[in-house]
């Protein structure tokens, strides 16, 4: 158990890549998607769905998620968490939705350019 | 949440998402150890992990909050609720700010009332912007002689322009005795041109208003009424629409109440009776000339109609006008004036804000005294800026903390700019209230002037956007600079001084030298003032006013009625003597006639007066040679005249006037008077101007138009007031149909230098204001100075410094601060005391005088203002200053 938490550790510093800036955003969006979910499921969510290999600073999870709230983009109901906490449930709005469109094929745009920069097609 | 829903309550939004974040926070961590303990570590580790992978809590709650773009509204509610907490803190500081000012606002805003009711605001009529005022140029005339009146022929052609104008209007202002014969009153009124109302618009309350149709001669006589008259009058009663009323002695039919707030064309001059122009001829039938071509007297307001641009109505005039002026010449006028009036050019200027003389008259003065005002306004941002830069000296450490806790400077500066523009708004508030009194006497004292004047003073728009411009922009002349220095400052540097260290701050002194240049400017503009109002009173008229009344008996009278009135006013206890004659010294009116000496007609007209025996000694004017009039120049008798001295210098200086003989038109025609006397000089129309050569003629010799504004006047001993009462009742029966108005010589004097003792009396009040403003500022720079350097003068005397030289410390310093602003203030004086040249009388606006005796004030002023913190600074005990460190 605690050779696993040993290896883990390194790959925290070695192998983990920190978020881009703007992607949280993104990701939260992504996240909330499928449902609503309090501060430290998105957190969990991210991390597992990108098989831990984007680190997210917990805490930086909160400012992402006020901004959105300000923009409109999603909002948040008042609940219990499992451990019998008073949580915010954050979900997606009308407007979220869109822009979660909006971003990811800015995102895929993006993407792709920047792989065909850095792995040119054969040249025919 | 919609957005706008956002907008508006954002703050309990806010609130709610940020609400529980701590406690999100704590849940969140809380799983995140479950986790990491589930995942095998210790719980000890597993927290230290959780932490870890958190990240630093408070920067996350102050993201959090940053995150909702804090606008401006919260950062500013934020910023009232501390600067209302500190303001209440200190009391005393917050009192004396206010107060000060509050006084400054108050006063300008006062004046700003009076420049916007007199010049700025629009006439209440509907779409007031589109009013033209038409005047004339002669077309042999220079530019510079525009006339504002036109004669009632030419407002008719221009009025029937209709594809031109809309309508046409031209007033002018008069009064009538109006109500039945038991109860005459004197009623400001009007005469306007039938297409006055329709010019302007405006919609009866009640009736009709005068039409085209009305000014026709022959039709039927109506008026309109004032809302403001039907209300005093008649109670509103819609039944006297209709009614016959009596104005003149004639039976008028009241036809209709223009809108409240209306009172006319003429700003400043309430128009309660309006007749049409034509029904001069039966309400004043004297001046039935009025209706001829030869009289101009009507301002004019037009309308054009819609589509027409100015410039296109201006140039229909000058197409048209060839033709239609042939309505408006007299077959009398020279051939000079014909070509003149029928090559006439006319010029169209905005006339949205009426017409009034008093433009002229006040212009200058309000500009003056806004001056003025403005200068006490900076004195009194001076001294707000000193209070608050020592306040923000003895606020510096809570400054530097707010500071080193990560607030930036320019949030700190906001912060206490807020500061200042809660105290300014507040002060503005106050302000209202002095500047509501302060108007309203100026305007009570300028009623005791000449021109009677009716302003509507209640808060413009205009008003209250200068109030409040005026407000914030006191807020950043006393507030920023001081907000600027107080965060000069790194925090270490003034957490590290002790209140033994004086600050050493430029700003303070600056502000404190400025006063006192500022002030000197006043007061040098107080002093010329004074110096010329005292010169206008104490001029030698020629007449003495103390104890002479003065009883109208204007209007077209037999001679028979004058004699018996002057008899039976003459029998009233207490009345030493009493004349009639056709004018006074300052009323305001004239008649001059064209003087024929050996048989050469002088160019200069001489003044006339028709006077009755007794005038001279009535008004105390000696008679230097020869006699008075007697009872027995009347028409029977030889034709005489009594002159004054320049009339004898300029026209008899190698011979004798007394009997030597002259032509003049008195009566036409022309006929030969003897000279039987020579009196002293009397001033004429105006207090500034010499004393005209001047005719007196026989009162009872002579029958002229003049007579229509004839008045008794009378000497007497004692109080006026019962001899007053006596007057009214013997003449009222005389006078059927008239309310016998008495007044004073003295008010009429007086009236002549209204403008004068306006200014001065302000500019002395203003004075004293800056004085006053200019003491505390020096005062409190210097006993704030001592109280810094208490621990420096302690060394010094426990070093064996002398208390003089302790003395002579404090003193340098406010010498220096008050000798540079007097030095300042007289090259700032000697240039605005320019400007006010004209308004001088009887001194030069350098006056050496002034300029040294306001000088010598002020120094004293500095010096007892810095007496008391000297005295403080003597007594400094080293051992205790030393201490206290």
């Amino acid at each position: 158990m605690s050779t696993s938490h040993a290896r883990r550790s390194t790959r925290d510093e070695q192998d983990r890549i920190a978020l881009l800036q703007g992607t949280l955003d993104l990701l939260i969006l992504r996240t909330l998607r499928l449902g609503p979910a309090h501060g430290h499921a998105i957190v969990k969510a991210i991390e597992s769905g990108s098989d831990d290999v984007l680190l997210v600073e917990q805490g930086s999870l909160y400012p992402a998620l006020h901004r959105l709230i300000e923009r409109g983009w999603i909002t948040f109901d008042e609940g219990t968490s499992e451990n019998n906490r008073r949580a915010k449930f954050y979900r997606l709005t009308a407007k979220g939705r869109k822009q979660l469109d909006i971003e990811t094929s800015r995102w895929e745009k993006l993407s792709s350019a920047i792989a065909r920069i850095l792995r040119p097609a054969p040249q025919g | 949440m919609p957005a706008m829903w956002r907008k508006l309550f954002g703050g309990a939004w806010r609130r709610r998402a940020l609400e529980g974040l701590d406690e999100e926070i704590r849940a969140h961590l809380e799983q995140e150890v479950d986790v990491n303990v589930a995942r095998g570590m210790s719980v000890e580790e597993a927290r230290r992990r959780a932490r870890i992978a958190f990240g630093n809590i408070a920067l996350v709650h102050e993201d959090s909050r940053a995150a909702w773009k804090w606008s401006w509204q919260e950062h500013l509610r934020q910023d009232i609720r501390y600067a209302l907490r500190t303001l209440r803190k200190s009391p005393g500081f917050t009192a004396v700010a206010m107060l000060t000012l509050a006084l400054g606002i108050g006063a300008n805003t006062a004046i700003f009332t009076l420049i916007d009711a007199l010049m700025l605001r629009a006439l209440p009529v509907p779409s007031a912007g589109q009013l033209l005022q038409v005047s004339m140029t002669p077309g042999d005339a220079r530019e510079s002689q525009l006339s504002e009146s036109l004669s009632y022929p030419v407002v008719r052609a221009l009025a029937d322009q209709r594809d031109v104008f809309a309508g046409v209007g031209g007033f002018s202002t008069f009064t009538f005795d109006a109500g039945p014969p038991d109860n005459v009153r004197r009623v400001d009124g009007a005469f306007v041109t039938g297409g006055f109302f329709e010019a302007m618009g405006v919609v009866p309350v009640a009736g009709r208003l005068l039409a085209r149709e009305d000014d026709e001669v022959g039709t039927p006589l109506v008026a309109v009424i004032t809302d403001g008259y039907w209300e005093r009058a008649f109670a509103r009663d819609p039944a006297i629409i209709g009614q016959p009323y009596r104005v003149n002695g004639r039976a008028v039919s009241i036809v209709g109440v223009t809108p409240p707030g209306f009172t006319g064309a003429h700003v400043g001059w309430t128009a309660d009776i309006t007749f049409a122009v034509s029904a001069v001829a039966q309400v004043r039938p004297e001046l039935v000339t009025l209706l001829g071509p030869g009289n101009i007297w009507l301002r004019v307001l037009a309308r054009p109609r819609a589509g027409v641009s100015v410039d296109q109505a201006a140039e229909a005039l000058r197409l048209r006008w060839p033709e239609l002026s042939q309505a408006a010449i007299a077959p009398t006028f020279t051939a000079e004036r014909r070509a003149g009036i029928a090559s006439a050019r006319f010029t169209l200027r905005p006339g949205s804000t009426g017409w009034t003389n008093l433009r002229d008259l006040f212009r200058q003065p309000l500009y003056v005294l806004m001056t003025l005002v403005g200068l006490v306004m900076l004195i009194a941002c001076a001294n707000v800026a000193g209070l608050l830069l020592a306040r923000g000296i003895a606020r510096r450490k809570e400054i530097a903390i707010r500071l080193a806790l990560g607030a930036g400077r320019g949030r700190v500066v906001q912060q206490l700019f807020t500061e200042s523009v809660m105290l300014s708004l507040g002060s503005a508030a106050l302000g209202l209230y002095v500047a509501q009194f302060l108007s309203r006497s100026l305007v009570d004292f300028l009623a005791t002037g000449p021109l009677r004047l009716a302003f509507d003073l209640a808060m413009t728009w205009h008003v209250l956007g200068f109030m409040v411009a005026l407000s914030l922009a006191t807020a950043v002349l006393f507030g920023l600079a001081p907000a600027w220095q107080a965060t000069a400052r790194t925090p270490v540097d003034a957490l590290k001084a002790t209140s033994g260290i004086p600050p050493r701050g430029w700003l303070l002194p600056c502000v404190v030298t400025a006063q006192v240049a500022l002030c000197l400017v006043l007061l040098v503009g107080a002093g010329l003032f004074i110096q010329t109002l005292r010169s206008l009173q104490s001029l030698d008229t020629g007449f003495q006013h103390q104890g002479v009344l003065l009883v109208d008996v204007a209007g077209q009278r037999p001679q028979r009625f004058y004699e018996d009135a002057l008899e039976v006013v003459r029998s009233i206890p207490g009345v030493l003597s009493a004349s009639v004659a056709t004018n006074t010294p300052l009323s305001g009116a004239g008649w001059s006639e064209k003087v024929t000496i050996d048989g050469v007609t002088q160019e200069r007209e001489p003044s006339f007066l028709a006077v009755s025996p007794q005038y001279f000694q009535t008004l105390q004017t000696p008679i230097l040679r020869g006699r008075d009039f007697t009872a027995g120049d009347d028409g029977s008798a030889v034709r005489v005249a009594i002159v004054n001295e320049t009339f004898g210098r300029r026209y008899f200086a190698r011979r004798d006037p007394i009997g030597s003989h002259f032509m003049a038109s008195v009566a036409k025609p022309s006929v030969d008077l003897e000279i039987v006397g020579i009196v002293s000089d009397v001033i004429g129309n105006s207090l500034r101007a010499a004393p005209p050569a001047t005719v007196y003629v026989p009162y009872f010799q002579v029958q002229v138009m003049s007579q229509n504004f004839s008045s008794l006047q009378v000497r007497v001993n004692g109080p006026a007031a019962p001899i007053t009462d006596a007057i009214r009742r013997e003449l009222q029966p005389r006078m059927r149909g008239t309310p016998v108005e008495v007044r004073s010589l003295t008010a009429q004097v007086d009236s002549a230098s209204v403008r004068e003792r306006l200014v001065t009396s302000l500019a002395t009040g203003l004075g004293a204001v800056a004085l006053v403003l200019a003491a505390i500022g020096l005062y409190g720079l210097l006993a704030y100075s001592v109280a810094s350097r208490t621990r420096e003068i302690g060394i010094r005397v426990a070093l064996g410094a002398n208390p003089l030289g302790v003395i002579a410390l404090v003193l340098r310093q406010g010498a220096r601060l008050a000798l540079a602003g007097i030095a300042i203030g007289i090259v700032a004086a000697a240039a605005f005391s320019r400007l006010v040249d004209g308004m001088l009388f009887g001194l030069s606006p350098l006056d050496p005088a002034t300029f040294v005796g306001v000088s010598l004030l002020l120094a004293t002023i500095a010096c007892l203002a810095s007496c008391i913190p000297a005295r403080r600074a003597m007594r400094v005990d080293p051992i205790i200053s030393i201490r206290a460190e």
